[in-house]
């Protein structure tokens, strides 16, 4: 296992530095000098010059990469240029909200997952099992904006049950931000859920139709026992698998979520810092974001090895 | 496409024709091109139809729309079959019929332009890994770098580059589209080449290039067809996306994601503002993804 760490773990810093690199590169690619915009249309060229000293712009770019890295390294990111505050605290907050977001909505995709997978494949209603393809079918189709739209009349404009858009933190009134997060968190699990689901039923059928299913059936076990205790089990590692791989397209499509509910996560951050020529914000939240999908995906790789030693040795 | 020995086994349905005809006559039982009998599912012409409708409407935007698409009338959010404005008025008073039309006909530009210069950069950063060791690790990571950047990150770091605008949309979906392009041929390649009938064609005296061109290449396309109608789902996807972010293409030209995203202010007073882009956006992804359901189900048999 350490081995195959060690095999997957170079390959993983290359992509890393390499984004890096490209994410500070094409941001001092960009037509236009943050010093000059921030100091406003009227500014005397002293103050710009004043701005572009302070923000380190003068340096040589080598030297600025270094002291980029070198501030993320130290977790001490320094000011923001225009949406003010400390670039670590705004990241902090955003990740908070997006963090709650993402593991509101793996809670979902593993709950309906696990029901879309488990009723499609064994319940005896023909009913159920096509209204559950013709569910997943639709969630596997639509794009989260067009779902999005849809929960927000049904539940918040048809119904009046819940809010369109907006958070509540956590701590402060967890029934009320429950309410808030509800709609965000199912639009974000929809997609996920399907895969799950058709994977889960895709496997459960599979291992109904083993021969020692049949045998354990004619040994007279009760179908309840054979599906928790024998086919379910068999069907898990592939699911494991697809779950980390959904949790890196979860990250992603969080920051189309957040747009959509007005959640104020690092989406949205990223979307303030473009519109304001923020780079601080922008070059560390782009990388941040693409470090943690490496990251889960590096780990995916590792729980798939580590289920199927088949991969270990290759 | 040139015929290329058939190694699967024929189709059920050619299986008795072929068993009472003699040798000679192989030819007059083929079984169906699979990409035909896909076409002519239930399924896919379901899908044909849905897409088809929504592209039509898109070309003859400017004679089935009332108004231009920036036309302000005085009245705003008006309602559902208000005289002249069958699906009502948005916020500042455009007739939203005209801009859900001239929203599909810009997505339409857009996809049409992308999608195939992703398709085609894909296919030739296959080309330049199969052709050498060297090139092929490159090309992977490559594509890793690319997959490294989910979608929409993908998204907000070339506006970044380029502010927003209609240029970044293309380039955002081009990108996107490479990897999937270019690991489906190199896969296929891969695959392809180590075929018998490859080395026969070779010892008959075929130049590599022959080769490549009416013997692999044709024989690794098919992932490539389902892959195109996946990828026009992912451009229309990617553009509304984009719009929801407020870094697509600039207002007050309208697309189909940015006529759905301005009516999320106005959902609990003005619900009918949603219904054009929504019902268009539904009938052109389920469309796109019946077809590609349908040409996955045929090509894999």
């Amino acid at each position: 296992m350490r081995s195959y760490l060690l095999r997957r773990l170079p390959s993983a810093l290359l992509v890393l530095f390499a984004a890096s690199f490209l994410i500070f590169a094409i941001l001092r690619l960009v037509p236009g000098d943050p010093a000059t915009s921030l100091a406003g249309p009227d500014a005397s060229p002293a103050t710009v010059a004043a701005i572009r000293d302070r923000l380190g712009l003068d340096a040589p770019l080598l030297s600025q990469y270094a002291h980029w890295i070198g501030s993320l390294l130290t977790g001490d990111l320094g000011p923001s240029y225009a949406i003010g505050g400390d670039v670590s605290d705004l990241i902090g907050d955003g990740l908070g909200a997006t963090t709650e977001l993402t593991l509101a909505a793996l809670l979902f995709v593993i709950l309906l997952g696990t029901a879309f997978g488990i009723l499609g494949a064994t319940s005896r209603s023909r009913w159920i099992r096509s209204a559950i393809r013709v569910t997943t079918t639709a969630a596997l189709a639509a794009p989260p904006f067009v779902s999005g739209v849809l929960l927000v009349v049904l539940f918040a404009v048809v119904l009046g049950v819940l809010p369109p858009g907006g958070r509540v933190a956590f701590f402060d009134a967890p029934d009320l931000a429950a309410q808030y997060l509800l709609l965000p968190a199912l639009c974000l699990a929809l997609p996920s859920a399907a895969v799950l689901g058709r994977y889960l039923k895709d496997g459960i059928e599979r291992a109904l139709a083993e021969d020692c299913i049949r045998t354990a059936t004619a040994a007279g076990i009760a179908p309840r026992r054979l599906l928790w205790r024998h086919a379910l089990p068999g069907a898990l590692p592939p699911v494991v698998t697809l779950l980390g791989m959904q949790t890196g397209h979860l990250l992603g499509g969080a920051v189309l979520v957040e747009a959509i509910f007005a959640w104020p996560g690092l989406g949205q951050l990223a979307e303030q810092g473009l519109q304001r020529r923020d780079y601080p914000v922008v070059q560390d939240l782009l990388l941040l974001l693409v470090a943690a999908f490496v990251v889960v995906q590096l780990l995916t790789d590792l729980v798939h090895a580590w289920l199927d030693p088949r991969i270990r040795w290759e | 496409m040139t015929p290329t020995p058939d190694l699967a086994p024929a189709s059920p349905e050619a299986l008795p024709d072929s068993l009472r005809k003699p040798v000679g006559a192989r030819k007059a039982v083929r079984p169906r091109h699979p990409y035909r009998a896909a076409l002519s599912t239930a399924r896919a012409r379901t899908g044909l139809v849905l897409v088809g409708v929504v592209v039509l409407a898109g070309l003859l935007a400017p004679v089935l729309a009332g108004h231009g698409p920036t036309d302000q009338s005085g009245q705003s959010l008006a309602a559902l079959g208000t005289p002249g404005h069958p699906l009502g008025t948005d916020d500042l008073g455009r007739d939203l019929l005209s801009r859900v039309l001239y929203g599909i006909r810009a997505d339409l530009g857009i996809i049409a332009i992308a999608v195939p210069l992703g398709a085609a950069l894909g296919c030739l950063f296959a080309l330049a890994a199969a052709a050498h060791p060297v090139a092929d690790t490159l090309v992977q990571r490559v594509f890793d770098l690319i997959l490294a950047f989910p979608g929409l990150i993908l998204a907000l770091a070339v506006t970044a580059i380029l502010g927003p605008g209609r240029l970044p949309v293309v380039l955002v979906i081009a990108l996107a589209e490479i990897p999937a392009f270019g690991r489906l041929l190199r896969g296929g390649i891969l695959v392809q080449r180590e075929r018998e009938y490859v080395t026969a064609a070779r010892v008959g005296g075929s130049s590599g290039p022959r080769v490549l061109v009416r013997h692999i290449l044709p024989n690794a396309a098919d992932p490539l067809i389902v892959q195109i109608a996946v990828s026009l789902t992912v451009a229309v996807f990617i553009e509304g996306a984009m719009s929801f972010l407020g870094v697509g293409v600039r207002p007050p030209e309208p697309t189909l994601g940015s006529v759905l995203s301005q009516s999320m202010p106005y959902l609990d007073q003005a619900p009918h503002f949603a219904a054009g882009p929504l019902i268009t956006v539904t009938a052109l992804v389920l469309g796109l993804s019946l077809i590609a359901e349908a040409l996955n189900r045929e090509t894999r048999r």
